[in-house]
């Protein structure tokens, strides 16, 4: 990982935490380019057969959602052995984790408001509807303001999948075999959530979201706030299982 | 400068079991120290807990005079290099060495020089190598890294014999040209023994002897010359091994002979040489022995 080159020891945590997220822009270029290509090029390709009436940005920021799960977990799994082995401390590597998910997050949410509303402008170009499925229909998305409103709240999202992958991904590591089980817990509570702040239909395993039914009628900005304690309490345990963690024996 | 090690009443467990129990030891700064035992002995677990790979379950251990745990500035001036290295296995090797820049000291311009000279194919991936080269490259990195304590764990492994004279060679040159403490954990005994200066031989979680290789060699000799003489010579001595080529025996002893043994000897037209380690070794960690 080239980008993670330090200089000085005080600030080697802030700048391997920022060298991480462009190790992953890095590392999954050819795959991101894919991705943008085939959600602006691929209604255009649809519509010679059908009529446009779903916003296909909306499915590309929501696998981000789970790529930026799999980004946190993935990566810390791999950092952990590596970077520690390398002489940095765990202390000094929860603080670039928390970097890392930050920009990370901060960085494809700026790009998932950007893709919404350059699909509006898009969209609105080409005569088609840029809307979202609900459970029973679809609806559009409405005005500027609210494809806004609709978007600004994707860097949370992703900050929180980022953590739940951290976590899963640094218990994974920790306990060999069974760490993953944490997964167990941790994605009913996230995805419930995330259902609840979107009245959509949801994205992934819907069987997962079955807490849903205890949020349903809370305010968005309860459920914000749920999920702000939520993304602290992941940030508590993924810091909780690094601190101590010790490196596995290797094998022959 | 370079690091001291300082263990005390250090036990880790894994589980119920003691990994290492009570261990005291000291490491001067500026050594080159071998570190023996069997396998499952001890050595790698000791060795995590000197880098801070693993916390100690109890005890207290000092790096360069401070305590290694969480603790940066000493950290990131230790490098403990495990069989195969930690790396990213998808990875290129370029891309491994690049990243030992997040040590203050590492030198990419060593590194590169001596991926060059180990032949090191840096557009490949980590995962693609054989086991010799992804070893040479965890060589690579734990030279370059130019620590205060730089440790070796069975690193060699893999290595052709001329690679690894090369990485021996390598580490003395290196070593001459900026005096740091090394520690080298090896089951290939008498190829690194001339390099040592220092031995610890741990045995079944605990620290069995740590002296000098000089007074290690003290603690037997090897008696060379005629078969039957050697035989007398030999007679009533603990016997640690022996050789036989036509009418020449060479027989390893356990304890230094006394002065009236080294006459009949000189007599008979027996040499007496130092004891190898490895045979040491063997003797002093047989099963049933306790090292005494």
């Amino acid at each position: 990982m080239p980008a993670l080159a330090s200089s000085q020891l005080p600030r080697r945590r802030y700048s391997l935490g920022l060298g991480l997220s462009w190790e992953v822009l890095r590392y999954f270029k050819y795959w991101i380019i894919a991705v943008l290509i085939l959600s602006f090029l691929g209604p255009l390709a649809l519509s010679r057969y059908t009529d446009i009436d779903l916003s296909a940005w909306f499915y590309t920021a929501n696998v981000a959602k789970w790529f930026s799960a799999f980004v946190g977990g993935g990566f810390v799994y791999v950092l952990v052995p590596s970077l520690i082995a390398a002489g940095v401390t765990r202390r000094e590597l929860a603080v670039s984790l928390g970097v890392f998910g930050t920009v990370w997050s901060a960085g494809i949410g700026a790009a998932a408001i950007g893709g919404l509303l350059t699909e509006r402008f898009y969209y609105g170009a080409m005569g088609w509807t840029q809307a979202v499925e609900l459970n029973e229909a679809t609806a559009p998305i409405g005005t500027w303001g609210e494809t806004l409103g609709f978007a600004a709240v994707y860097p949370l999202l992703y900050l929180a999948y980022f953590t739940a992958g951290t976590v899963i991904g640094v218990a994974s590591y920790r306990w060999d075999g069974t760490g993953w089980l944490l997964v167990v817990p941790i994605l009913p509570v996230l995805f419930s959530l995330d259902n609840a702040l979107y009245n959509t239909k949801p994205f992934g395993p819907g069987w997962l979201g079955f807490l849903g039914r205890f949020v349903d009628e809370a305010g968005r900005g309860l459920v914000l706030a749920a999920i702000v304690l939520v993304i602290a309490a992941l940030a508590a345990s993924a810091y909780r299982i690094l601190i101590d963690i010790p490196l596995r024996s290797k094998k022959a | 400068m370079s690091f001291s090690v300082n263990l005390r009443d250090v036990t880790l467990k894994y589980g119920k079991e003691d990994a290492l129990a009570d261990v005291d030891l000291t490491l001067e700064a500026g050594k080159i120290y071998g570190l023996l035992g069997r396998n499952g002995a001890g050595k790698t677990s000791l060795l995590s807990l000197i880098a801070a790979f693993r916390k100690p379950t109890t005890g207290q251990i000092l790096v360069g005079g401070e305590p290694v745990w969480e603790n940066a500035p000493i950290v990131s001036r230790v490098a403990l290099i495990r069989e195969g290295g930690d790396f990213d296995d998808s990875d290129t090797v370029k891309a491994t060495i690049e990243t030992g820049h997040v040590r203050l000291g590492f030198d990419a311009d060593y590194a590169y020089k001596l991926a060059d000279k180990f032949e090191l194919p840096l557009t490949k991936r980590v995962r693609e190598l054989s086991r010799g080269k992804r070893s040479v490259l965890a060589a690579v990195t734990g030279l370059a890294a130019r620590a205060e304590l730089t440790m070796f764990d069975e690193v060699h492994l893999g290595m052709d014999a001329p690679t690894r004279d090369a990485f021996y060679k390598e580490l003395l040159a290196e070593y001459m040209d900026r005096p740091h403490t090394v520690v080298l954990s090896t089951h290939l005994i008498d190829e690194v023994a001339n390099y040592l200066e220092e031995v610890i031989i741990v045995d079944r979680g605990r620290i069995l002897r740590h002296e000098e290789v000089e007074a290690f060699q003290g603690m037997g000799a090897t008696l060379t010359g005629p078969a039957e003489s050697v035989d007398a010579v030999a007679s009533g001595l603990e016997v640690l091994a022996e050789q036989r080529l036509g009418a020449t025996k060479s027989i390893t002893v356990a304890a230094a002979p006394d002065a009236p043994t080294r006459e009949r000897a000189a007599a008979a037209g027996i040499e007496i040489g130092p004891v190898g380690l490895q045979d040491l070794f063997i003797h002093l960690t047989e099963p049933g022995k306790n090292g005494a």
